[in-house]
């Protein structure tokens, strides 16, 4: 670890820990974590209060004001969001690897072929648009907090006569808190993605226990993100935006990143996944060649990860 | 990463100065008005060529793509250009193509090739290339190509190409994608105009093209295809740069009957290339006797050589391959009989009669015409919701044949592109899901274009140091079969 990033990362855990110890916040669905478990599985149960949003939402202001000013730029191609761009493929790779991993049920008059994705964190609606595209799609429900990102998201729909299609595409300025939840398992969803969000939330852990209550029996919850390592502080923060200036800086808070190994833990303690029902995927860019599978990534650099909630 | 095409570098496009007048009228009307909206396609295809035919057909013949709703225009009556099934064999167009093995390919993958008329096809097996100036010699089959310690393997192709006609390769295509079904196609239609669309309260079509078709329909595009030739409207329309120059050569094609087969009979057909300071003049086999020329001259020679009598024009191109640099300067000096002239020289040149092709007996009325040799090339092939394919992308030298095969080539590469991007819910006509395209086939087609043009340059040198430097790398070449394998399958397609 280069000796500069040693001082913040320390501080960093530090202070996790500290805010653990002194204030476990816990909402009531969340269990309670032993105190003895490592720092980094405290981070998906700690959670932080927002001075704007103090009683439930997991959403950081400070991350809204940053996404509002990328807003403009969030279609440009060449522009800062570029790198979500060229992933975007993989995510539908990856979500079509975690459905044929499973045999699927033999479509009947009760249950659609089609899907319902819900899009947490959408943006300015790059995978959204992408999933309502599909001709295995039934509708998309994309929502974000950041009120620029989706005007720039319901702009750029305008441009597809394709997305606007009745009940195609839906998007709501909305936290995961304030979404209304399912009143019966055809109403949630089959695929839930939330696509490098989870790094840029105040608590996994009591966001990931919302998210959870939206996915259908048989569905399919699908993230990714960026694992809390050495390398991929180095990566993100120093290399990404400051070095390559590929990624606009303050993107990132490598402080919120989450790893693989917490993600499985968490999960199967809530009995999801079972049978197989879990799948990882690390990805690399390589500059020239675009995102790359990388095996084992998933240890040390950007991931997805794919937990089917059992029937 | 390839240049920004920024959104104001579309402009509206007319063919000509008459037609922009109407254009204009046609705007303001539509400030005032609220026009007809236009008819949405996911993929609008200008140009009815053998590029843009096979796009449409490899779109359709793939359960991926075939959701796509798509449209072909073309300025030309498709059904009149059609290939009648029983035309005659002694008969062949003069506009002839040498098909790779890939390009043949491909047309097998999208279902098209068992529609081709295939008497009228011929493959050949052998290709001899010599110099014009110092006679070096290179010969090429795929006996003497193999690796330097193992027999040809009898499962390996014999085959280097495929001659055959243009408008046999297009109603191949049309034949097949009549079969699939599911074009709209706009034919004989001209393109009035392209401009981009309006954003309306409801849809924002700002960065779609609109087409404003002769028969008054209007067309939005996802994504345009430019199938349009080496003028292409289309890349004007997206403000792309084709950047190049003219050889100051004319290409004189002819349908020719030799006096047999061939040297290797039917099941053996040989194609022949002489370089000529001048440029290359080419033979190559059509079913039967018959064969169809290809030489690369001066534009005045290429005035002269159609000029000429049946008689003094068969005896011009015998005496092309067989006479020296020297005397072909003088018979092109003359304004007829040539084959008198040809005759009495012909006495005084031994040549060995079977490396060369058999001599020219008849040459069919009207097939004698020329075409000027340029190089062209776009500086990008994609642009948002254009891409371009074929002669619109390159304008290549003819004298390897790689001109349609290219455009063969950019239209199976697109069509990848396209079923990845529905495969993964990306808009088709963005820029971004178009990058891979123009990545995978400019790099490529540069490559060639390239190869072609310093071919041309090296054998345009009449003497000096050069052109004993090109006759020991013919004949080195020639020596070595696994470097020759490797030249025949760029030929082939194949690497």
């Amino acid at each position: 670890m280069p000796s500069s990033s040693a001082p913040r990362a320390l501080r960093a855990t530090q202070r996790l820990t500290a805010q653990a110890s002194y204030r476990p916040v816990v909402l009531s669905r969340t269990p309670r974590i032993p105190a003895t478990t490592i720092a980094a599985t405290v981070r998906l149960s700690s959670t932080q209060s927002s001075p704007h949003n103090p009683s439930r939402s997991s959403v950081d202001q400070t991350e809204v004001t940053h996404f509002n000013a990328l807003a403009s730029s969030w279609w440009d191609p060449h522009g800062p969001s570029r790198l979500l761009h060229l992933m975007n493929p993989l995510r539908h790779e990856f979500i079509t690897r975690c459905r044929n991993s499973v045999p699927t049920p033999i479509p009947t008059s009760t249950t659609p072929s089609k899907f319902r994705y819900l899009d947490i964190g959408c943006g300015g609606g790059i995978f959204a648009e992408s999933a309502a595209r599909l001709p295995t799609t039934q509708s998309v429900t994309a929502i974000d907090p950041t009120p620029e990102v989706l005007k720039i998201a319901d702009a750029h729909r305008r441009r597809d006569p394709t997305l606007l299609i009745d009940g195609r595409l839906t998007y709501l300025n909305q936290s995961i808190e304030d979404l209304a939840l399912p009143t019966s398992p055809a109403e949630a969803y089959d695929v839930v993605t939330i696509f490098e969000v989870i790094e840029h939330v105040n608590a996994p852990g009591p966001f990931l226990e919302q998210v959870l209550q939206h996915v259908k029996p048989g569905g399919w919850l699908v993230l990714s993100t960026i694992a809390r390592t050495w390398t991929s502080w180095v990566v993100t923060n120093v290399v990404a935006e400051d070095i390559l200036g590929i990624v606009p800086k303050g993107t990132h808070d490598w402080e919120k990143y989450v790893n693989e190994k917490e993600l499985r833990t968490w999960f199967a303690k809530r009995g999801w996944g079972s049978n197989g029902g879990m799948k990882t995927m690390g990805v690399m860019y390589v500059p020239g060649l675009g995102w790359k599978e990388v095996p084992g990534g998933e240890g040390w650099g950007n991931y997805f990860f794919g937990v089917r909630r059992d029937l | 990463m390839p240049p920004r095409l920024p959104l104001g570098a579309h402009r509206a496009l007319s063919s000509s100065p008459s037609v922009v007048r109407v254009h204009l009228q046609l705007q303001r009307r539509s400030a005032s008005t609220s026009p007809a909206s236009p008819e949405i396609y996911d993929v609008v295809c200008v140009g009815g060529g053998p590029a843009g035919l096979s796009l449409l057909t490899g779109l359709r013949a793939s359960a991926i793509t075939s959701g796509l709703k798509v449209a072909l225009i073309e300025g030309q009556d498709l059904q009149k250009n059609k290939l009648h099934k029983d035309a005659s064999l002694e008969s062949f167009s003069n506009r002839c193509s040498s098909l790779t093995p890939a390009s043949v390919k491909n047309l097998q993958e999208i279902g098209a090739w068992s529609h081709v008329n295939a008497a009228r096809v011929q493959s050949y097996q052998e290709m001899q290339v010599w110099d014009g100036v110092s006679d070096a010699r290179i010969s090429f089959d795929w006996d003497s190509a193999r690796p330097l310690l193992s027999a040809r393997k009898p499962t390996q192709p014999t085959t280097i190409a495929y001659m055959i006609e243009n408008v046999n390769t297009t109603t191949t295509l049309l034949s097949r994608l009549s079969a699939l079904g599911g074009v709209d196609v706009f034919s004989p239609t001209k393109v009035e105009s392209i401009e981009l669309g309006n954003d309306t309260e409801k849809l924002d079509l700002s960065s779609w093209p609109i087409l404003t078709l002769s028969n008054g329909k209007k067309l939005a595009a996802r994504l345009l295809v430019g199938a349009d030739g080496a003028n292409s409207p289309v890349r004007t329309f997206a403000g792309i740069p084709s950047r190049g120059f003219d050889y100051n050569r004319h290409g004189v094609v002819a349908s020719l009957k030799l006096e047999g087969p061939g040297w290797g009979g039917p099941d053996h057909k040989i194609a022949y290339q002489r370089f000529l300071p001048s440029g290359p003049l080419a033979m190559l086999p059509m079913p039967g006797h018959m064969a169809t020329l290809v030489w690369s001259t001066t534009p005045e020679r290429a005035a002269t050589l159609k000029s000429l009598s049946s008689k003094d024009f068969i005896a011009m191109v015998n005496a092309g391959f067989r006479l020296s640099a020297t005397d072909l300067e003088y018979l092109h000096t003359m304004t007829s009989g040539q084959e008198k002239e040809v005759a009495w020289r012909e006495k005084h040149t031994p040549v060995n009669e079977r490396s060369i092709p058999m001599k020219v007996v008849d040459v069919q009325e009207g097939s004698v015409a020329s075409f000027p040799l340029k190089m062209r090339h776009a500086d990008i092939y994609t642009g948002e919701r254009v891409a371009l394919v074929g002669d619109a992308a390159h304008t290549i030298h003819p004298l390897a044949g790689q001109g349609l095969n290219q455009g063969q080539g950019d239209a199976a590469a697109l069509v990848r592109t396209i079923s990845h991007a529905v495969q993964t819910g990306q808009d088709i006509g963005s820029v971004l899901a178009l990058e891979s395209y123009n990545s995978e086939r400019y790099a490529e087609n540069n490559a060639m274009l390239g190869v072609c043009d310093k071919l041309h340059r090296l054998y345009s040198v009449e003497s000096g140091p050069i052109v004993g430097l090109r006759s020991l790398g013919l004949r080195a070449v020639n020596a070595m079969g696994p470097l020759k394998g490797f030249f025949m399958d760029r030929a082939a397609g194949r690497a």
